[in-house]
């Protein structure tokens, strides 16, 4: 008896022991975020506002603290005009998420105006809706994604380098992919950290917000409309937080959105937000690749330890691709198809989205993570991949996005290497999570003085693939913060007069308007806008002349009646670019493709003058 | 990053001998697959051990601190959430209570009070997250919403309640009238959430019904009905009078 009693109070203190000494041990630790509400004045309630301007509708959504009991749950939108502050709008807070969504129809985008929220009597918030910037050339996109607020990976150094960034570029919009919020439990008290965090320069331009996964409360999300998810990771495909909690988190990053194209709910009341914002000339397509998307568990063959992880090299990818698989899903797909011929005032097309069509890394987490194919990524489903850039470049649309915690350079290919259109990964601000592009394989047809993982290759779902460029962590882990682990942000340059893309990769904590400061290896690099549908087994058609500066024209298959695609030309001259032995019909028209023009139109077909209406 | 150091950077040259360059694997990666046939052969001990066999008996004991490494490992990866570390109490301690079962025999004061410990550690910690005194899991709703179709509110109030009973049957396991009755609610409420998670998530549109995504997670929470099983079953049926001590209505049987 006394050797069993003496083994029981050993083992009452090993484990509670163990335990204190554990959480001493934590507490020592730089690692985790301490996140609080904090408590603030009557005066500072109002902690930031988003919003965009669409369609002469402004959407503005103020982000309050949460408010005492007794508080008014009113808040009002006034604007200057001519140095006298007049209301134009007026909401009711909404207490779940502590959101006051404000919209103002019949704006005037044509001018630059200063507004400011008021909640009781003594909280206001002040910044600028900025005019509609068409008469730029260049508009200006800071992009961002993986807002990681832990302190053991660099999460805890101030953001301050981005807010003066961006500020010296004057950005004319910010696009944050997603993780803005990694707290997966909290996120009311994370996003208020982000408003103080970004509120500076998020206040004075319009602002895109995709909340991605770690937003809605979970590591990844196959969304499979709505569904609810229990395994563990989600990949049986859904959503794992109670709906009300997604509801809440996609009313404070989505409501200042413009009005989503297709507003049906999916299943548990959770809405849509996929939709279209044009500003100055460019047409951004906003996307869900997550919300419809099927998760892998159970669907497909597993080939390692996790339904979405394929380990096994050998595997045959067309086996994964199994039928019933979504990606962007029917109505995503249609509304694609339909933003695509439409070129009013657009001169440019931009998709943004969450991540991008492709597996783009090859090692995740550590160095020893090397994963064949992971199926959180836009690459799985290759079907709904291939359909989703099949969309995308009928318009010539360039693809911008987050989520994989690695900047690369993508040139997208379906039946043929870069046939469809390019992508840009932007860095995380700071990386939770690393990854690696890094090929086997040299890759094919570099270019000259590239590196080897540059170049043409399969990823691992057997997807064409033209890496261009890869902001590759260090390999070791230990001590690194921001930049070893190739933390930063991007900017876009889309230069609506010469038709051209400029993607930058910038490092943290620099300044990106000195001469002498470095972006990440392989940036910057510039495209035409045509290069995003320039398939090169292709052939061109003789010169058109129209009688019009750039009008859109639509190059329509004469057989099967797919329209190729659509397209604000540059000038007025055209040669269409065609596959060879197929005949076309040439639609055009100034703000709209509605004239047939010519038909029977083929590669070294006669050039010819066309006059428009 | 948790076993590089001064000690383990003798087992390996540099960093990428250590844990892999990518094109290969590591020391660690090499070493991960071994711990599969570790524990598979932690299975077969289980499954095959006697009493008087010290061959299988060290193995078992041996694959706690394995079993201590991956619970480990999980609350790390939890963020260091106590009840993530302290739930898996009754699974950490399962082959030690097989192996002194063995030795001293099922009513031995040491074995159950090992296995009050192992169930009020596990009760405790999923007590501790329905409760939400720390951050309650998703699948805790979610499996609730699949089953029983209830919203959050309802759902938050039923863990609540079902967090609250957690504790009562932890403290009841302590007091002699409520022991039994304790018990029996632990091995239902432990089969039930064992079970909930493939009646939640298994499905006739999956490949195998979704078995091989979700039977496994009540299979390996099996100690969770078990262990209080077995403790309702030896108190039930006392062998001998109360001799005073946690185990009061147990009594010890010789080890040979």
């Amino acid at each position: 008896m006394k050797f069993s009693k003496w083994f029981s109070v050993f083992a009452v203190v090993l484990i509670f022991g163990g335990i204190a000494v554990s959480q001493q041990n934590a507490k020592k630790r730089r690692g985790r975020a301490v996140l609080d509400i904090p408590k603030v004045e009557e005066a500072n309630t109002i902690c930031f506002a988003l919003y965009t301007v669409s369609n002469k509708t402004l959407k503005l959504t103020a982000q309050l603290y949460p408010l005492g009991e007794g508080a008014p749950l009113k808040a009002c939108l006034e604007i200057k005009e001519n140095g006298v502050w007049k209301e134009v709008a007026s909401t009711k807070i909404i207490k779940e998420g502590w959101t006051a969504p404000f919209r103002v129809e019949t704006w005037d985008d044509s001018k630059t105006v200063s507004y400011r929220v008021i909640h009781g009597k003594k909280a206001t918030y002040e910044g600028t809706i900025r005019k509609n910037p068409t008469d730029k050339e260049e508009i200006l996109v800071a992009a961002f994604t993986g807002n990681s607020i832990h302190p053991v990976h660099g999460g805890d150094i101030s953001r301050q380098d981005i807010i003066d960034n961006v500020k010296k570029v004057d950005a004319d919009m910010l696009f944050f992919s997603g993780d803005q919020v990694y707290d997966h439990h909290r996120h009311l008290a994370a996003w208020l950290k982000f408003g103080r965090d970004f509120g500076e320069i998020i206040k004075d331009r319009p602002t895109i917000c995709l909340p991605d996964d770690h937003d809605a409360g979970q590591p990844n999300l196959w969304g499979e409309s709505g569904k609810i998810s229990t395994l563990g990771g989600a990949s049986d495909g859904g959503y794992s937080r109670p709906a009300a909690y997604v509801r809440e988190v996609e009313r404070a990053q989505t409501s200042h959105l413009p009005d989503p194209v297709d507003p049906h709910k999916i299943q548990q009341g959770i809405g849509v937000w996929f939709t279209n914002l044009n500003w100055g000339n460019v047409d951004f397509a906003i996307l869900e690749d997550r919300k419809f998307k099927t998760g892998p568990a159970g669907r497909v063959p597993k080939q390692g330890p996790r339904p979405d992880h394929i380990r096994n090299p050998e595997y045959d990818p067309a086996s994964v691709d199994v039928d019933g698989a979504v990606l962007l899903g029917e109505r995503q797909l249609k509304f694609l198809n339909s933003w695509s011929s439409d070129w009013q005032d657009a001169k440019m097309k931009v998709a943004l989205s969450a991540t991008i069509f492709c597996g783009g890394a090859h090692i995740h987490g550590g160095a020893n993570g090397r994963l064949h194919a992971d199926m959180d990524s836009n690459g799985w489903p290759q079907s709904g991949r291939n359909r989703a850039l099949a969309s995308l470049r009928k318009a010539f649309a360039f693809h911008l996005a987050g989520d994989q915690h690695l900047a690369t350079i993508f040139h997208h290919g379906i039946d043929e290497f870069r046939d469809a259109i390019w992508s840009f990964c932007v860095p995380s601000i700071a990386n939770l999570y690393l990854r690696w592009w890094e090929p086997l394989k040299p890759g094919a047809n570099r270019e000259a003085n590239s590196p080897e993982y540059t170049g043409d290759h399969l990823d691992g779902f057997a997807n064409k693939v033209t890496n261009y460029a890869a902001a590759n962590p260090e390999k070791k882990p230990a001590g690194n913060l921001l930049n070893t682990r190739s933390a930063g942000f991007g900017i876009v340059r889309l230069n609506t007069g010469k038709r051209t893309i400029k993607m930058e990769c910038w490092p943290r904590n620099v300044d990106i308007t000195d001469p002498k400061t470095s972006q990440y290896p392989g940036w910057p690099k510039t495209i035409s806008q045509f290069d995003n549908y320039n398939p090169s087994s292709w052939g061109k058609a003789g010169e058109i002349t129209f009688n019009v500066a750039d009008p859109v024209v639509e190059v329509t298959d004469e057989v099967s009646k797919e329209v190729l695609y659509t397209v604000r030309i540059k000038g007025k001259t055209f040669r269409p670019h065609l596959p060879k032995g197929a005949t076309f019909t040439l639609k055009a028209g100034r703000n709209a493709s509605d004239q047939t023009v010519a038909t029977k139109l083929k590669v070294g077909s006669d050039k010819q003058s066309i006059t428009l209406e | 990053m948790l076993v590089w150091n001064e000690t383990t950077q003798g087992l390996a040259e540099n960093w990428d001998d250590f844990v892999g360059s990518g094109a290969d694997d590591g020391l660690v990666q090499r070493w991960l697959g071994v711990l599969a046939w570790l524990y598979l052969a932690g299975t077969v001990c289980a499954l095959t051990v006697r009493r008087t066999s010290t061959y299988q008996l060290v193995p078992l004991l041996l694959s706690v601190v394995m079993l201590g490494f991956l619970f480990y490992a999980k609350y790390l990866g939890a963020q260091r959430q106590l009840p993530m570390l302290i739930e898996h109490g009754g699974q950490f301690l399962t082959p030690v209570l097989l192996v002194l079962g063995l030795k001293m025999g099922p009513r031995h004061p040491m074995v159950m009070n090992l296995a009050i410990i192992a169930v009020t550690l596990t009760f405790a910690g999923h007590g501790a997250y329905a409760l939400g005194l720390w951050p309650t899991p998703s699948n805790y709703f979610a499996m609730t919403k699949v089953i029983f179709g209830w919203e959050a509110a309802t759902t938050k109030v039923f863990l609540g309640v079902a967090g609250a009973l957690d504790y009562l049957l932890c403290a009841g396991l302590l007091i002699a009238k409520w022991r039994i009755p304790s018990a029996l609610y632990a091995c239902f409420w432990g089969l039930v959430t064992a079970l909930a998670r493939p009646v939640a998530g298994m499905s006739s549109e999956l490949n195998f019904w979704g078995a091989d995504q979700f039977v496994h997670e009540a299979l390996l929470r099996a100690p969770h009905f078990l262990i209080p099983l077995y403790l309702a079953v030896f108190w039930y049926k006392p062998r001998k009078k109360s001799t005073g001590d946690l185990a009061s209505v147990t009594e010890s049987v010789p080890d040979s």
